[in-house]
């Protein structure tokens, strides 16, 4: 065992920002195709809840049935509840649609217009069989002017005339990104890699404060700075850096290749995720690691993984975990 | 529920295109409303609920 080189590295995370519906934070000591997997994973793969199935009674409105049933299965629904759900394909406990407690929710909607005045059907008109499954609701409440903000409205699904009624009932189901995107719960997920930007200090002596801030000035980001005290360029914001590489084309330019060494750091990401508010971005990426474990333990598990465990060598006392 | 079968065919109502008159027809009545003779007339919704899949 000892003449086995273990593989197993510890990642940590630091986080750096954190909202209900956004954080920022570092992933360190582990590959890029672990963060990409998790990027992947956040997008297409946690489960959340949206409207699937929709059967209307009633609709006079302008809009014809099947434009809004898709506007209603793209309305994000809080989905707290949806990793402990069962997809109602596998659910045995009822017969698919309706009201099953373990794989579906139900709504109703039935509004109509009696005033002279444009009605506004929102995601606020539709009534939920279950109160911890509701249409998120950013609740931003009221404005700086005292006025509603657009989003204290709620999600607008369509418009009501005097005299037109809209009456039906819809069924929430769990599903995942892969589907359909309706169940995606991610609004941005992204990760870059770390730069390390070195400085040549001697080649950098050799330019005067004009050549300096030439070349400070040539990087589409502020990256760069030119201390007003010691007139030496230093790395202010090394993140700001989008590999772009214009600085290194300017340092070409004006002859002094070399003049910096940046690096990207392929064991260091920084992540910003973004919900649609179906559930914490904090829990997204919680549920994700959680997804992927469950698909490393299926691959472990397999059959032919320990048919083929051969083709491993070395790994494959880390395919089962690196312990015996 | 269902209409297939030798049932006996159900007078249809129809709307009228310009006067808005309810008219009701049977196969083979000439297509034209009773009140002010206009001969375009509209289907109205079914009163059964449909069944759409959200995507």
């Amino acid at each position: 065992m000892d003449t086995v080189t273990s593989y197993t590295r510890f990642p940590t995370v630091r986080i750096r920002e954190l909202k209900d519906d956004y954080i920022k934070f570092e992933l360190k000591d582990t590959d890029p195709s672990i963060a990409n997997a998790l990027r992947r994973i956040m997008i297409a793969e946690v489960p959340t809840l949206a409207i699937d199935l929709v059967e209307i009674e009633t609709n006079s409105s302008v809009l014809n049935d099947e434009f809004l049933s898709h506007r209603l299965g793209l309305i994000p629904l809080k989905s707290e509840r949806a990793m402990e759900m069962r997809l109602s394909r596998d659910c045995d406990a009822c017969d698919g649609d309706g009201s099953c407690m373990y794989c579906s929710v139900e709504f109703t909607l039935n509004v109509k217009c009696t005033s002279d005045q444009t009605l506004d059907v929102t995601s606020h008109d539709l009534i939920s069989s279950d109160p911890s499954v509701v249409p998120v609701d950013n609740n931003l409440a009221q404005d700086i002017n005292g006025f509603d903000a657009p989003e204290a409205r709620g999600i607008l699904i369509v418009k009501l005339r005097r005299g037109q009624e809209l009456k039906l009932r819809a069924i929430a189901r769990k599903g995942i990104g892969k589907d359909h995107a309706k169940w995606s719960p991610a609004a941005t997920v992204a990760f870059q890699f770390e730069p390390e930007i070195h400085i040549n200090e001697a080649l950098m002596e050799s330019l005067s404060l004009e050549e300096k801030k030439e070349w400070v000035d040539s990087c589409p980001t502020k990256v760069f700075e030119v201390d007003p005290q010691t007139q030496q360029v230093v790395v202010v914001d090394a993140e700001a850096y989008t590999y772009d590489e214009e600085i290194l084309k300017k340092a070409e330019a004006m002859g002094k290749t070399g003049l910096v060494d940046i690096i990207s750091r392929d064991d260091s990401f920084i992540f910003t995720v973004e919900s649609t508010g179906a559930i914490q971005a904090s829990q997204m990426f919680i549920n994700a690691i959680e997804i992927l474990k469950t698909k490393l333990d299926a691959v472990r598990l397999s059959f032919d993984t320990e048919e083929a465990d051969d083709q491993f060598g070395e790994l494959g006392a880390h395919m089962r975990g690196g312990g015996m | 529920m269902d209409h297939g079968g030798p049932a006996p065919p159900e007078p249809v109502t129809y709307l009228c295109g310009d006067c808005g008159a309810d008219n009701t027809l049977k196969p083979g009545d000439v297509i034209q409303c009773r009140e002010c003779g206009y001969r375009i007339l509209y289907k109205k919704r079914t009163r059964r609920i449909v069944q759409f899949e959200a995507r």
